[in-house]
C-alpha cells in the first residue's frame, strides 16, 4: 500500500509491505528500511527500527478536526499531517488578506460576539477593529483584513458563533 | 465535616485532594458541560446548578448557597476565579451559617479594590508602583483620562479595579493608543468582574514579578512564605512560575516578606493570600496588588516548603492556629517550577482549542507533580479558561527541576486538542530562560522575535519517524490488524478512513 504523507509543505511518498510477524517493510522516496511496529492503546504506536542503532519511537497518531488530517505527537511536539493530500480549506482570523475585492472577518474560534464596533456602510481601514468576540474569557478584537467599506454585519450583539463563521463583509 | 467547592477544573481537583486526605466529605457543583468533568465524578456528591455560561452557574451566588443547604454542606472553598474575590459571595456564606474558606468579606473588599489596595500598603509603609489614587469609572470621558495619563506618564497600563488574572489589563505605550485600550479593558472588566472601573499605573522598565505567599489565622498569626518568581507571562498572564526567585537574595527576600507580612496585618488578614510586588533591576520592589484567595500557582510553594497550602486553608477556617515554623516557610528546600498547560494552539497564536480529549497520559516519576482538571472523554468546553493542567517539577537545583520539566513535558501526552506543551518544551531550552535572565516583559519579546515560528519544528529525522507512522497507522487499520477496540465514534470514523485508504491502496 502507498502512501503520501505530507508534513509542513513536505510531501513523502511511504510504501508499506508486511513482513513478518509485526514487522513492516516500510520504503520512503525509494530507501526501504525494516520497522517492528506496534499499537499501544487507541492512538499510540511504538516503533522499533532495524537499522543499526535499533532506535525505539513511541509516535501517538489521532484523527485531526478535518478529514485526511492526523495530530501526530512524537516527542512533546505535536505536527498536523496531511495524508494523501486530503486537505480542506483553513478559515483564518485575516480571512485571506491577501485576495481581492470582497474580503470576510471570521471567528476565529468558538464564542461569544460581545460588541460590534460598526455598522453596514462605513468606510474602515486596514487592521480597524470591526467586532469583538469574546472566547474563553478574554476579548478578542478582530480587525479588518482590507480598507474598504462595511458590506454586511452577518452577526448580532450576544449571539454565539462557531469557529469558521463569518461575521462580516468588507468590500 | 463536609465541604462545598464551588468551583471547576483543576483546582475543585486540588481541592477534592485535600478534604479527601483530611477524611472531609466533598460537593461538587457543576454546569450542563461539566456534567462528566474529573470533579463531579472525584466528589461524594454533586449538584446541578445551571447551564454553561459562567454566569449563569459557577458564578451564581444563590443557586450554590442552596446547593450547600440541600447537601447539608458546613464549608465552602471557592478556589480561585469565578466568586473566590466576591465580597457578596463571602457574605451570603456567612448569612447561611456556611463557613467561607478565605479572607473576610471586608479584607476581600478592601484589597479587591486595587486602588484602596494600594492606600493600605502606603499606610504600611510599603512604596507602590506611581500611578492614579482614585478609580476612574464610567463617567470618567476619555478627555479627562487622556489628562491623568499625561501625569502617570507613558508607558503605562490601564487596570480594572477589579481585576486580577491579567483580565481587563492593557499596555499602552502612547496617547494615541489610551482611548481604544480603555474601552477594552473597561468592556473586559464589565464582563469578567460586574465593574468598568479603571486605573492607570507607571509601567516600570524591565522589573520582574514577584509574590509573597501568606497564611493568616484568626489569632493574629502571619507568616510569610518564600517568595515566587512569575515573570514568564504571555500578555500579562502567567504561564511559567517558579520558588525560589534567582533574582532575590536572602536579605531582599527578609524584607519583602517583612513588607508582606506588614499590609497582611493592617488589614487583619486571614486565611491564604499573595501580595505581588515588582522588582526593578536595583532590587527596589513595589506592592501591586493582593490576591485575596489561594493562587493557581500554589504547588511551588508547596513543593519547596513541603507544606499543604490547601490543607492550612481549610484548618485556619476552623479556627485552628497556625503552629508553622516561620524560619521554615521563608526558606527554600530545592527548586519547583510550574508550566500551566492550556488547550491552546500556540502555533496559531495561542488561540483556544477546545473540544473532546481523545487520549491523556500525563507526566510521572521522580519530582514530577500533575495538577490535573481533565481525563479521557471529556470535552474541554467553550464557557471557561482553558487551562487543563499545572505540570510541577522540584529539583534540588534550578537546573535539575528545568531538566525534569523538559523531561516531564515529553511524558505528556494529549490527544485530540492542541495544547501548549510544545511552547513549553521550546521555552524551556531557551538561555536566557535557562540562566534565568528573564523579566516580564521578556517572553513577549521573545514571541515577537520568533515571527510565528512553529513551535513543533521537527528535525528532518522526526519528520520522517512522524510520516513513518502516520503512513502505518492508515495501513494498520486498512489491514484490520489493528484490533484496538477504540471509542465507538472512531471506530466509525477509522472503519470509513480506512475503507478509503485500502481502495487508493
Amino acid at each position: 500500500m502507498t502512501f503520501a504523507v505530507e508534513i509542513n509543505g513536505r510531501s513523502r511518498t511511504i510504501s508499506i509491505e508486511h513482513a513478518t510477524a509485526d514487522r513492516y517493510r516500510v520504503i520512503v522516496d525509494g530507501h526501504a528500511q525494516l520497522i517492528d511496529a506496534k499499537r499501544v492503546g487507541s492512538f499510540g504506536l511504538s516503533l522499533l527500527f532495524d537499522g543499526a542503532d535499533r532506535s525505539s519511537r513511541e509516535v501517538q497518531v489521532s484523527p485531526a478536526g478535518a478529514p485526511g488530517e492526523m495530530l501526530v505527537g512524537i516527542d512533546g511536539k505535536s505536527v498536523t499531517v496531511v495524508l494523501n493530500g486530503r486537505r480542506t480549506g483553513h478559515a483564518t482570523a485575516e480571512g485571506g488578506a491577501h485576495a481581492r475585492g470582497e474580503q470576510t472577518v471570521v471567528a476565529p474560534m468558538p464564542g461569544r460576539v460581545v460588541r460590534l464596533l460598526v455598522t453596514g456602510g462605513d468606510e474602515v481601514i486596514a487592521r480597524q477593529p470591526i467586532v469583538v468576540v469574546e472566547a474563553m474569557k478574554m476579548e478578542n478584537e478582530l480587525r479588518s483584513p482590507k480598507a474598504g467599506r462595511v458590506k454586511e454585519i452577518v452577526v448580532k450583539a450576544g449571539e454565539s458563533v462557531e469557529a469558521g463563521r463569518v461575521l462580516a463583509v468588507i468590500e | 465535616m463536609k465541604i462545598l467547592i464551588a468551583n471547576r477544573g483543576e483546582i475543585a481537583v486540588r481541592i477534592i485532594r485535600a478534604c479527601r486526605e483530611m477524611r472531609l466529605r466533598t460537593v461538587a457543583v457543576y454546569s450542563d458541560c461539566d456534567r462528566t468533568a474529573r470533579h463531579v465524578r472525584e466528589a461524594d456528591q454533586a449538584v446541578h446548578i445551571g447551564p454553561s455560561e459562567a454566569a449563569q452557574s459557577y458564578l451564581r451566588i444563590d443557586a450554590i448557597v442552596e446547593a450547600a443547604r440541600t447537601t447539608g454542606a458546613d464549608a465552602i472553598h471557592p478556589g480561585y476565579g469565578f466568586l473566590a474575590e466576591n465580597a457578596a459571595f463571602a457574605r451570603a456564606c456567612q448569612d447561611a451559617h456556611l463557613i467561607f474558606i478565605g479572607p473576610s468579606a471586608d479584607a476581600i473588599a478592601l484589597m479587591g479594590s486595587k486602588t484602596a489596595a494600594r492606600a493600605v500598603a502606603v499606610r504600611a509603609g510599603v512604596p507602590v508602583v506611581p500611578g492614579t489614587e482614585q478609580p476612574l469609572d464610567e463617567n470618567v470621558g476619555d478627555d479627562e483620562i487622556a489628562r491623568i495619563a499625561t501625569s502617570v506618564g507613558f508607558p503605562l497600563l490601564v487596570k480594572a479595579v477589579a481585576g486580577g488574572g491579567g483580565k481587563g489589563m492593557r499596555t499602552v505605550d502612547d496617547a494615541a493608543a489610551l482611548a481604544s485600550a480603555v474601552r477594552t479593558a473597561r468592556s473586559e472588566a464589565r464582563s469578567a468582574f460586574g465593574d468598568a472601573a479603571i486605573y492607570l499605573e507607571r509601567r516600570l522598565v524591565r522589573p520582574r514579578h514577584i509574590e509573597i505567599q501568606l497564611l493568616g489565622d484568626h489569632h493574629g498569626t502571619v507568616v510569610p512564605f518564600v517568595e515566587r518568581e512569575c515573570s514568564i507571562q504571555r500578555r500579562h498572564q502567567k504561564v511559567v512560575e517558579e520558588s525560589p526567585s534567582i533574582a532575590v537574595s536572602s536579605e531582599l527576600r527578609r524584607r519583602i516578606a517583612a513588607a508582606a507580612a506588614a499590609v497582611a496585618r493592617a488589614v487583619n488578614y486571614s486565611n491564604a493570600g499573595t501580595i505581588e510586588f515588582l522588582v526593578d533591576e536595583s532590587g527596589s520592589f513595589y506592592f501591586l496588588e493582593m490576591n485575596t484567595r489561594l493562587q493557581v500557582e500554589h504547588p511551588v510553594t508547596e513543593m519547596v516548603t513541603r507544606m499543604d497550602l490547601v490543607q492550612w486553608q481549610i484548618r485556619i477556617a476552623m479556627g485552628e492556629p497556625l503552629d508553622i515554623d516561620p524560619a521554615e516557610a521563608l526558606s527554600a528546600n530545592g527548586h519547583a517550577i510550574e508550566c500551566r498547560i492550556y488547550a491552546e494552539d500556540p502555533d496559531l497564536g495561542f488561540m483556544p482549542s477546545p473540544g473532546l480529549i481523545r487520549g491523556l497520559r500525563p507526566a510521572s516519576g521522580p519530582g514530577v507533580r500533575d495538577d490535573g482538571g481533565v481525563s479521557v472523554g471529556y470535552s474541554v468546553p467553550v464557557f471557561y479558561d482553558s487551562m487543563i493542567a499545572k505540570l510541577v517539577t522540584w529539583g534540588q537545583s534550578r537546573r535539575q527541576a528545568i531538566d525534569r520539566m523538559s523531561r516531564a513535558l515529553r511524558e505528556y501526552q494529549v490527544l485530540g486538542i492542541k495544547t501548549t506543551i510544545p511552547f513549553f518544551v521550546w521555552l524551556m531550552q531557551q538561555p536566557a530562560y535557562m540562566a534565568g535572565q528573564y523579566d516580564t516583559t521578556y517572553l513577549d519579546r521573545l514571541l515577537v522575535d520568533r515571527k510565528g515560528d512553529s513551535f513543533s519544528q521537527l528535525t528532518a529525522a522526526d519528520e520522517e519517524v512522524a510520516s513513518i507512522a502516520t503512513a502505518l497507522d492508515a495501513y494498520l487499520r486498512a489491514t484490520a490488524h489493528a484490533g484496538t477496540p477504540g471509542a465507538a465514534e472512531s471506530t466509525t470514523h477509522w472503519k470509513r478512513a480506512a475503507r478509503l485508504e485500502a481502495l487508493r491502496g
